[in-house]
């Protein structure tokens, strides 16, 4: 019995015409997919991109130089140095991330406890020298000043979450 | 013996022991804050709260001490919650600023809240706050932190003798600190940063530099004193970012002295030199290892043997110095020595083969009776002085035959002050004491002729008592009777002391090696292993007299190293060829050097130091050496082989030590040598002043000496003029004058301050600077013209300075 | 070693103190700390000052730390300058609940100061808070000097100030 009607649905291409009603219903169906790079798709608050280091609304650098970032790279991208600041606070006087090693696991932004180390939602950029790969601490504070609104704004988004 | 039970284990304990040392006997962990195993219990803190079975409530185990079959609990309910309940308490006031904390990460408030404390707090009122204190540049405060542990206030008063924190205040408004702001000055208080279990205490120079989970540890020894003191070195890198102790009972128990934890930022110093550099026509240009080793060697095989000299600082390694003097006997001399800082060395062929404490550490300790001659025990080998301390404490009597009246914080018995020939006729004094009660003793008659004008006085007779009657005495030369014009005779009489009251006599050197120096051979009469030599070569101090065509310092700076600065700089500048092997420049090595081969420092090189009590220890380099520095034992091996001489090939310091040991045996730990009857005469100095000089404790050499933490301290004796008031109002002489001193070969004009330690008719002036290495040895009669004019002259240069 | 402090202590100061320390073993000379820190601050108009604790450590040969430490820890000691009569009212469990606030209200107003640990612009009095002094029996209390005065009202504290110089 199950032979036959196997036989009679090859004779009359029905597994054809299933498929040809998938592809005539996603011809008519909303668009899923944009215009990259014209079109964007919209990015979660919790997105990981590039990192970035950010300020106090004041303009102090928000880093102490605490090294937890450091030490919970699984990577380990992130190379710091630091030292005393002329008013004695705790500063780092280097902080370097190697963006080929970085996993972009977020553990640093996690681990952070004045919310210092973060990671924006820029996820386009390329290097054209050796070397470049390394984002230097003046690198990662022009970052966050340049990112600081949006920034600010993705952490109160996920505040009640966290 | 008791048997006890802990968690179900069945231990034996001492008779007194408190539960918490049996159990870190078994291996039990017991939460702690306040107790140390070498301070008194305190039981403040109560974190140690354990479960004894028929008690009602939880004990602390640093204060409850073991009772035959007592049962404790440490993991119960009781003891847990009684756990819980201190941490939470602790941490009331504690603030949570852990990540700015150097203390995070090696945090015994960390770690124990981890363990025994619970997740949150119910307290939510506003936390404490604590004005910080100022403890002087090694110690960085931040007194918020402060759990009350009492363990530094315990330190200060039981260890470093002075009690100097305290806690004032009570309940929430108890303060740990000085009250009233001062340095915390003692020679060991860099321990409290050991001691502190929260960041409260923290080391300044090292503030904020590293964490301690980045750091690499390596085990090694300090160098600035002959205890040898065991180190663990924290490496980043290249770079070596602090020094602990590392726990030896038999040598530093679990202390390391300010200057053996401070001293490394001296390695890192701006002095350092990077390159070989050779100095032509008064240039100096960096050059090739390989330029400046062919340079040297051409030099020195140039010139005839007995025209060469080898000079090497107390602080080299046993490697180093075995190299060094198979080099000089290599190229046929023995005009060797490692003895800079002695003037009198006319009984060199006599004394024993090392000069060393005569026992160990720990029987040092043991001793009922001492007897210190020309020594500040305290600041030149801290680590002793601790042990002295003990001893004092406990009872045993101290007595002191010093130029200057340094401070012992234990009492002492007998003191006995004075210049260069006070210092001899006292001890002439407590010899002609014990003579007289011993008649029979073989070599009375020599004795009697040289003594003969000697009068002993009742402190002489009371400290003769002390030395014969007590079980175990000890008499000590430390390092201020090593300097002495007339050490020799110091020697004599001391031993001659020794072997009448049965005191042993104890040799303290200068220098973190000066026994491997001895054993090595870096010697003009004896070769390694203190063979005896065909011919005597020229010690150093004759080396300054005669004319020396090439010179080979090794780990020195000649003008601030030794006693006679401008001597040696004259002899340095008349050389056809200086070589300076020498991890630091300076203006001096400038002037008189022809050559700078850089070298690591201890820190970073293989070696082998031997202590005071003949214990060889060996450690591996912490750091790879500075730029294209080398270790020495490297250098000198490679300068054999560019010479073309036999014997140079080792590829470790191993190599080298196998070597050492088949010509040196154990050391034997006995000073007594045959003593040739001393001339006690030139006791009556000059009318006038009479100059007595030290090398302070941050001046003892070139790595201390640029540790810029320890040159901030009050222990860094500036370059001034020292007498006490009398002898100041006698010369018409006021705090901050400015005086031109005039003493053997030249002047210079200084700054007088007033120190009532300085005994009457004396000055005190500080070797160790380049300041003051145009006066020559700072013994004998001197001169003090008033000059008008600002305290600011260039003489009034602090040692912090240079 | 800086100046001598000793200077500051009088005369009678000094044979009191000598007095206690008689009563101690000869090498437990710090036990006196405290009679001694009563008796200089009696000296001394009823207060103590750095110096003086530093002459009392001098002259009982102990750290001055020593001295601070215990001068610090007990609330009878005073750092700053108190009036001739230190009135310290209890305001303690008992005496709280038989109105001592009333009576801490009406001895500010009667002395004029705003406030714990000030001293009358004339310098006769100075008010403290004082922990329970044992007289609850008594309560609301305070003390003044070394007399007790139980059962207080507006009106006896009145006629208590009056009779004082």
């Amino acid at each position: 019995m199950e032979s036959v009607t196997r036989y009679v649905k090859s004779l009359f291409l029905w597994e054809l015409l299933k498929g040809l009603g998938v592809t005539g219903r996603y011809l008519f169906a909303r668009k899923i997919t944009v215009q990259y790079p014209e079109e964007k798709t919209p990015l979660s608050n919790r997105f990981r991109g590039l990192h970035a280091l950010r300020r106090y609304p004041n303009g102090e650098e928000r880093c102490i130089a605490c090294k937890l970032c450091e030490a919970v790279c699984p990577a380990l991208a992130i190379t710091i140095e630091s030292e005393p600041r002329a008013d004695g606070t705790r500063r780092t006087t280097r902080y370097d991330i190697d963006l080929f090693k970085c996993i972009y696991c977020g553990f640093c932004e996690e681990s952070c406890p004045v919310d210092s180390i973060v990671e924006t939602k820029e996820f386009e950029y390329t290097f054209e020298k050796r070397g470049e790969n390394i984002m230097t601490k003046e690198m990662l504070l022009a970052m966050g000043d340049k990112y600081e609104e949006q920034l600010a704004a993705d952490r109160l988004e996920d505040a009640p979450y966290r | 013996m008791v048997s006890i039970e802990i968690d179900g284990k069945q231990i034996k304990a001492n008779d007194g022991a408190m539960v918490i040392e049996a159990a870190d006997d078994a291996g039990i962990s017991i939460p702690r804050f306040c107790y140390h195993k070498k301070l008194s219990v305190a039981a403040n803190c109560r974190m140690c709260l354990v479960h004894v079975e028929k008690a009602r409530k939880p004990l602390p185990a640093c204060a409850t001490p073991v009772t035959e079959g007592m049962k404790i609990f440490t993991r119960t309910p009781l003891a847990l919650q009684a756990q819980k309940g201190v941490m939470e308490f602790l941490l009331i006031n504690h603030p949570l600023d852990c990540p700015i904390c150097d203390q995070g990460g090696e945090c015994e408030l960390q770690d124990v809240a981890m363990g025994y404390g619970s997740g949150l707090s119910r307290y939510c009122e506003g936390k404490r706050v604590v004005e910080d204190k100022n403890l002087g540049p090694l110690i960085a405060t931040e007194m918020t932190r402060c759990i009350h542990c009492t363990r530094c206030v315990r330190f200060g008063e039981e260890i470093a003798g002075i009690k100097e924190l305290g806690a004032t205040g009570r309940g929430e408004h108890m303060k740990i600190g000085t009250y009233v702001e001062k340095t915390v000055d003692s020679e060991l208080s860099g321990n409290v940063i050991d001691l502190c279990p929260v960041g409260a205490l923290t080391s300044k120079p090292f503030r904020y530099r590293a964490r301690a989970w980045e750091m690499r540890q390596a085990d090694s020894i300090a160098p600035h004193d002959c205890v040898g003191s065991n180190i663990h070195i924290h490496t980043k890198g290249r770079e070596v970012l602090r020094v602990v102790p590392r726990d030896n009972e038999a040598v530093n128990e679990t202390w390391i002295s300010d200057r053996d934890r401070f001293s490394y930022e001296g390695i890192h110093s701006a002095d350092r030199v990077e390159k070989p550099r050779i100095k032509e026509s008064g240039r100096w240009t960096e050059v090739s290892w390989e330029h400046a080793l062919a340079f040297v060697g051409d030099k020195l095989k140039a010139l005839p043997a007995d025209k060469l000299g080898f000079v090497a600082g107390p602080s080299c390694t046993s490697e180093e110095y075995y190299l060094f003097q198979k080099l000089a006997r290599a190229l046929g001399t023995d005009n060797i020595d490692y003895r800079l800082r002695q003037l009198d060395i006319s009984d060199q062929a006599q004394v024993a083969i090392s000069q060393t404490l005569g026992q160990t550490i720990e029987e040092f300790e043991q001793n009922n009776a001492f007897l210190l001659v020309g020594s500040n025990l305290r600041k030149d080998q801290p680590i002793l002085g601790h042990r002295l301390r003990k001893a004092g404490l406990r009872g045993a009597s101290v007595s002191l035959i010093n130029s200057m009246d340094h401070e012992f914080r234990f009492p002492v018995a007998n003191k006995l002050l004075g210049g260069a020939g006070d210092l001899i006729r006292n001890l002439a004094g407590v010899t002609k004491e014990l003579l007289a009660q011993n008649a029979s003793y073989k070599r009375s008659k020599d004795l009697s002729d040289v003594l003969s004008g000697i009068e002993a006085n009742d402190t002489h007779r009371s400290i003769a008592k002390a030395l014969s009657s007590a079980n175990k005495a000890t008499v000590i030369l430390g390092n201020q009777a090593n300097y002495h014009p007339q050490s020799s005779t110091i020697r004599a009489l001391a031993a001659a002391i020794c072997e009448l009251s049965g005191a042993k006599l104890s040799i303290v050197t200068d220098g973190g090696n000066s026994v491997g120096a001895q054993l090595m051979g870096v010697l003009p009469h004896r070769g390694p292993g203190g063979k005896k030599l065909s011919k005597t070569g020229l010690s150093f101090n004759e080396m300054l007299t005669t004319s020396i065509k090439g010179l080979v310092v090794m780990g020195a700076e000649l003008d601030a190293d030794t006693l006679t600065g401008s001597s040696a700089l004259e002899t340095a500048k008349h050389a056809e060829i200086v070589v300076s092997i020498t991890p630091f420049s300076s203006a001096a090595i400038e002037k008189y050097a022809h050559v700078m081969l850089p070298v690591g420092t201890f820190a970073e090189t293989s070696g082998t130091y031997i202590n005071t009590e003949g214990r060889w220890q060996s450690f591996e380099g912490a750091v790879q050496p500075y730029a294209e520095s080398r270790p020495a034992w490297k250098v000198l091996r490679v300068l054999g082989n560019v010479m073309k001489l036999d014997g140079f090939d080792y590829f470790s310091t191993e190599e080298v030590m196998d070597e050492i040991k088949e010509h040196v045996g154990h050391v034997e730990l006995n000073n007594l040598f045959e003593w040739e009857a001393p001339a006690v005469t030139g006791l009556n100095g000059s009318n006038g002043l009479e100059m007595i000089g030290d090398v302070p404790i941050y001046s003892v050499d070139a790595i201390v000496r640029r540790a810029a933490a320890l040159q901030g301290t009050t222990d860094a004796v500036s370059s001034c003029v020292y007498l006490n008031s009398n002898a100041a109002s006698k010369q018409g002489l006021m705090d901050s004058d400015t005086v031109s001193v005039v003493h053997q070969s030249g002047s210079i004009s200084m700054t007088v301050k007033l120190d009532n330690r300085v005994p009457d008719g004396c000055i005190f002036l500080p070797s160790g600077a380049s300041t003051t290495d145009s006066l020559g040895a700072p013994f004998g009669s001197v001169k003090l013209d008033k000059l008008a004019g600002s305290i600011n002259d260039q003489g009034a240069i602090g040692a912090a300075n240079v | 070693m800086s100046e001598s402090k000793l200077d500051l202590l009088t005369a009678a100061s000094k044979a009191e103190i000598d007095q206690w320390v008689a009563k101690y073993p000869a090498d437990k000379k710090q036990s006196a700390t405290m009679p001694a820190l009563r008796i200089v601050q009696d000296q001394n108009e009823g207060y103590l000052t750095q110096d003086l604790m530093d002459a009392i450590a001098e002259y009982l040969g102990i750290p001055a730390i020593s001295v601070y430490e215990v001068a610090t820890f007990y609330s009878m000691y005073e750092h700053k300058p108190v009036g001739k009569h230190k009135i310290c009212v209890c305001t303690n469990v008992s005496c709280m609940l038989r109105g001592s606030d009333e009576i801490v209200a009406h001895l500010k107003k009667k002395i004029n100061v705003n406030g714990w640990r000030e001293v009358s612009a004339d310098g006769r009095f100075s008010l403290k808070e004082v922990e329970c002094l044992g007289a609850c029996a008594g309560a609301p209390m305070m003390q003044i000097g070394r007399e007790y005065h139980e059962n207080l009202t507006p009106e006896k504290i009145d006629k208590i100030l009056e009779s004082l110089d």
